[in-house]
């Protein structure tokens, strides 16, 4: 055995040779896995920061074709029912039909979607028709076991993924899925998971293509949201701040929009030297987060308080007499004292947090991340904002950013500036493979396979509604490339191509990739690796990328000619050949490979 | 063996003891059990801003009096059923201090001495009462801004002298890395030891070590390379997401000879069964194993009690269960790692435990306490001064003049004083002015032993030197 270990052949891009070589040299005998400290590695990698600072233009191997990047970053992953439904669209030239697709995805009842909606039927889910007094009723209020209590929130995961997936309306999946993170409720908390339902349905998919004021009053107004931050239990002077901050901190204005303490006639105004009528403040300072929670005290929901017990169905209601009357100066607005319609000091809050430019530049700056990559340009971000502005009033204010932002030169032209996220990449796995996983819950002590995709998910840092904080889920790379988040979203991928109908070793794969490969390259076509390969880098990227295609074509290969067919037939031991070793398996993990790469990672 | 990195290991490998390095938890057996030559930091965030005046409450003097009328509801009692728990040490100048009755076992290695408390610790200004904000700005040891980019770890580990190959410098235990840890090449991000294996694909190709016998010889013969060998290849371009591909193959594959299943604290220690104590347990192995873990970052959730915090005189004490999660996992680890002679781990751990701000004096409507500023800290370990609460010479005091706006606990020591401490004297390290940038005027509050060096406060640094040309 070598005494050394040879500087590592990895980062050569010509992999056929070295694949090659290999096979003629015979192996090195183990990866040398550096330390985590050396001398040859920057101390700090200034490249993964968030800096304001554009990131540098990524150069990857291989660029994918224009429509493929628009599509990959613009739905839950590309897939040959995504790129056959592209090119059957209206237009005659790439860009016409990427119009084509826009509008048809920003009108999403336009788009037949039985598959999804027949997969999501014959799940047979108990608790997502459930209104949300019925949710109370059967899940809070008779106080069922928690498999029950929880059903709610369980439930709502799995149809998220099975949409995710199946869906034709992706990039309204795509967007419910945005949302969810900028109004993130812990979803499997004890007091909100059984409410899941209605807050993804009558809240969050009600809205999010629609109106942004009007979402953010059915987000304040929600029973989960409620419970969440606690504004059910503000009550007069002595306010609980904790959704009012949320509500200035990330919801409307954003962090970049906070004076802190500061006194608030020491903000600057924006139109104005003075604070005066029809002036707006530049931000937000302490006292506007006492000033907005004493306006929306009294915004609560009926839990069955000790003070009004008959009233218990978990729906919104506002108690005029939990209402802090005092009169509120919040953001340069007086709202007078005592006896407002009902309401009303709220409202006034939540109209003003809308008209304000810095929440208009808050929402565009994430949307504009979400689809475009972790620095989208000012411009870009302007332009949104804009459209944000003159739509302010239009129930498709959402959809009319998101096409800004869809339509851009920006988005057309960035590729890498963003890495998918673990949920997306699992989502795309499972398209990209044509898997057949509709998820349900399960009450017995049997491990199945939605529970052990959970707890892959959960391991990856992803799972969804599983964030406890109000933030929602980070956006950016330096979060998600993360070694822990990383390594544990590789793991969950190389088991996509080995999911079976139960978590165990016979039964049915829910993607049967060999006879899959058998049925599209029979034996007689004498099909290699080469071939095989290049059959699942085109479903599972819409291209062929290098050097992932080279590296897993001779993984495939193993000691067999280039132009030599490989069986996969049958899957058996034979260590001392090891082209004839468990080909099956050997296909399958080449396929998992495929998506465990750097590649699959890129948006 | 005492300094035993990852290219010695790959040495010893390669010449004949291959195959037993692979045989999961061998890489252990190699390792003497010997206390470390190096001091490891391990910071324990308190996310959602810790109620510091329930952590510590006061238990005498006028403090006492303005906490019981501000909190009515929501008092820690000072005699019978619940009843703080009095530390000596502990005079301010209007009050005596208390522990939470449920960090019992904290108030334990307090009163050994190696517990100190610190009061009226925080962020100096610009104050900020947003979670995320105070969160990412102290992480990043930058008050005030977040134009850095980089953790307050992360300039430490590339400004400590350190060897040039160390296997594990750094741990942030999670899914997520620390902000602390933030864009550090040198760290690993876990959150479960025994799960951080790619060990989901088909089982014969999935890696050399499936083909293990009994006896820890591989079988598989010269030329077999399983989906995790070839992995790297699919991850060795030039883009900054290939380079946290190959640092998290690293991490892969260090952590892949370490068997997580067995370990057996030390001492009688027991671990609670809670995130918490599962990470300080596999804290606790690591740092064992001796891979030169300086710095390990680690989080507990759950203190952003707005709303019905709780009280110990009730059995509905969300807070205290808070507390006793901390309490139980940090003297677990603490007992662990308190062994005698080459088993006294814990004279070089060092435990610092902090939150991004403290709750208001007066609690609201709602029975809950909202955001405040001044809170405390924590420092644990065999070379803590412990036995006192530090900077209560300097403590403002509850009396509505002497609160920060009229409402919170004033801010009197600033957390960078503390941090500052563990590095100079522990790690050795007083590149002040780069860990924290604009940061003066230190001097230590004494709870650590150790070396005073003088601090320097340049904020340039010589990454060519830092990258490891000086001898290892």
């Amino acid at each position: 055995m070598s005494t050394t270990i040879a500087p590592s052949p990895l980062l050569a891009t010509r992999n056929s040779l070295v694949s090659a070589l290999r096979a003629a040299i015979g192996l090195p005998e183990a990866q040398a896995a550096a330390d985590m400290r050396r001398p040859d590695k920057a101390p700090i990698d200034q490249r993964l920061v968030e800096t304001e600072a554009e990131l540098p233009p990524l150069s990857p191997a291989a660029t994918p074709p224009d429509w493929i990047r628009w599509l990959t970053k613009a739905t839950y992953g590309y897939s040959i029912g995504e790129a056959v439904d592209f090119q059957a669209l209206p237009g005659a030239s790439v860009s016409a039909k990427w119009d084509s697709w826009v509008n048809r995805q920003l009108d999403p009842a336009s788009i037949v979607d039985t598959e999804c909606s027949n997969r999501i039927a014959a799940a047979g889910y108990l608790t997502l028709g459930k209104s949300l007094p019925q949710l109370w009723n059967d899940h809070v209020r008779l106080d069922p076991p928690y498999f029950t209590r929880m059903l709610p929130a369980a439930e709502t995961e799995c149809a998220t993924i099975v949409r995710a997936v199946y869906s034709k309306r992706q990039l309204y999946e795509r967007m419910v899925n945005f949302w969810h993170d900028h109004f993130s409720v812990f979803g499997f908390d004890y007091d909100i998971g059984p409410l899941m339902p209605s807050y993804d349905r009558d809240v969050i998919r009600a809205h999010a293509f629609g109106n942004f004021r009007s979402m953010l009053e059915y987000v304040a107004t929600s029973t989960a949201m409620q419970l969440y931050l606690d504004n059910y239990a503000s009550r007069g002077a002595d306010f609980n701040e904790n959704y009012a901050r949320e509500l200035l901190e990330l919801h409307t204005l954003g962090a970049a929009n906070y004076f802190g303490p500061t006194p608030p006639f020491e903000v600057p105004c924006l139109q104005a030297d003075i604070h005066c009528e029809g002036t707006v403040p530049a931000g937000y300072v302490d006292n506007d987060v006492y000033e907005a929670a004493a306006a929306l005290t009294g915004w609560t929901i009926r839990n069955g308080y000790w003070q009004y017990p008959t009233e218990n169905d978990g729906a919104f209601t506002y108690r005029a007499d939990w209402h802090d009357r005092r009169n509120k100066i919040f953001m340069g607005l007086y709202i007078p004292p005592n006896s407002q319609p009902a309401m009303q000091d709220g409202r006034l809050v939540l109209n003003r947090l809308c008209a304000h430019p810095g929440t208009a530049r808050h929402i565009s700056t994430k949307m504009c991340r979400r689809f475009v990559g972790d620095n989208p340009s000012a411009t870009l971000i302007n332009a949104v904002a804009q459209e944000y502005a003159a739509q302010i009033s239009a129930p498709d204010q959402i959809a009319r950013m998101l096409r800004v932002i869809l339509t851009s030169a920006e988005f057309k032209s960035s590729w890498g500036g963003g890495m998918k996220r673990p949920f997306e990449v699992a989502m795309g796995g499972l398209r990209g493979i044509a898997s057949d996983f509709t998820p349900k819950p399960d009450d017995t002590s049997n491990w199945t396979t939605t529970e052990r995709f959970a707890w892959h998910m959960q391991l990856s840092g992803h799972r969804s509604f599983s964030w406890s904080p109000p933030n929602g889920y980070p956006d950016r790379q330096s979060a998600w490339a993360s070694t822990g988040s990383l390594a544990m979203t590789l793991k969950m991928l190389a088991w996509l191509p080995e999911m079976r109908v139960n978590n165990d070793g016979n039964s049915s794969l829910l993607s049967d990739i060999a006879t899959h490969t058998n049925a599209v390259f029979p034996q007689s076509a004498a099909p290699t690796a080469t071939t095989m390969i290049g059959y699942w880098c085109d479903r599972i990227f819409g291209y062929r990328p290098e050097p992932v295609m080279s590296v897993v074509t001779g993984f495939l290969q193993q000691n067999a000619g280039v132009a030599e067919t490989i069986n996969i037939t049958t899957d058996s031991w034979n260590i001392n050949n090891l082209k004839l070793h468990y080909t099956q398996q050997r296909l399958r993990t080449a396929v998992g490979m495929l998506m465990m790469s750097a590649e699959y990672f890129r948006r | 063996m005492s300094n035993f990195d990852r290219r010695d290991f790959l040495k010893t490998c390669a010449t004949g003891m291959l195959t037993a390095g692979l045989v999961p938890g061998a890489r252990l057996a190699f390792a003497e059990v010997a206390a470390n030559s190096y001091d490891t930091l391990v910071i324990v965030y308190l996310r959602g801003g810790c109620d510091g005046l329930s952590l510590l409450t006061p238990i005498s003097g006028n403090d006492r009096g303005f906490y019981e009328a501000a909190r009515p509801n929501l008092r820690v009692p000072v005699s019978g059923n619940g009843a703080a728990l009095p530390l000596a040490n502990s005079a301010s100048a209007n009050a005596t201090w208390g522990l939470h009755p449920r960090a019992a076992a904290l108030n334990t290695i307090y009163q050994a001495g190696r517990m100190a408390v610190v009061i009226g610790a925080g962020m100096p200004a610009p104050v900020t009462r947003s979670h995320f904000d105070a969160q990412q700005t102290m992480e990043y040891g930058t008050p005030g801004s977040t134009g850095i980019s980089s953790g307050w770890l992360t300039r430490h580990l590339a400004s400590a002298n350190l060897p040039a190959n160390i296997t594990i410098p750094a741990l942030s235990a999670g899914s997520i890395t620390a902000n602390s840890l933030i864009a550090s090449t040198e760290s690993v991000t876990m959150g479960n030891g025994g799960d951080f294996r790619i060990d989901s694909s088909a089982w014969n190709w999935n890696s050399r070590d499936r083909y293990v016998d009994g006896n820890g010889n591989i079988n598989a013969p010269a030329g077999f390379q399983g989906l995790v060998e070839r992995l790297p290849e699919l991850w060795a371009g030039n883009s900054p997401l290939e380079a946290s591909g190959r640092q998290t193959l690293d991490a892969l594959s260090i952590m892949r000879t370490i068997n997580f299943q067995n370990y057996v604290a030390a001492n009688g220690a027991t671990y609670p069964n809670t995130g918490i104590g599962n990470q300080l347990k596999m804290i606790a192995q690591l740092l064992k194993a001796n891979l030169g873990m300086r710095v390990a970052a680690l989080d507990l959730g759950g203190w952003d009690t707005h709303n019905d915090q709780g009280v110990p005189t009730s059995t509905y004490d969300p807070f205290g269960n808070n507390v006793e999660q901390l309490s139980a996992g940090l003297a677990a680890f603490y007992r662990d790692l308190n062994g005698t002679g080459a088993n006294n781990f814990a004279q070089r751990t060092n435990i610092i435990v902090m939150s991004e701000f403290g709750r208001r004096l007066r609690a609201n409507g709602s029975n809950g306490t909202d955001h405040g500023y001044g809170s405390v800290m924590l420092a644990l370990g065999g070379s803590v001064n412990g036995g006192q609460v530090y900077g209560r010479q300097d403590f403002a005091g509850l009396a509505g003049e002497a609160l920060f706006e009229g409402e919170d606990v004033r801010v009197t020591v600033d957390f960078r004083r503390v941090l500052s401490e563990a590095l100079i004297r522990r790690a050795g390290n007083n590149r002040l002015g780069y860990i924290f940038p604009g940061y003066a005027g230190y001097a230590p509050l004494g709870i650590f032993a150790g070396t005073d060096l003088p601090p320097d406060y340049t904020n340039t640094f010589d990454r060519v030197f830092a990258s490891g040309f000086e001898t290892a």
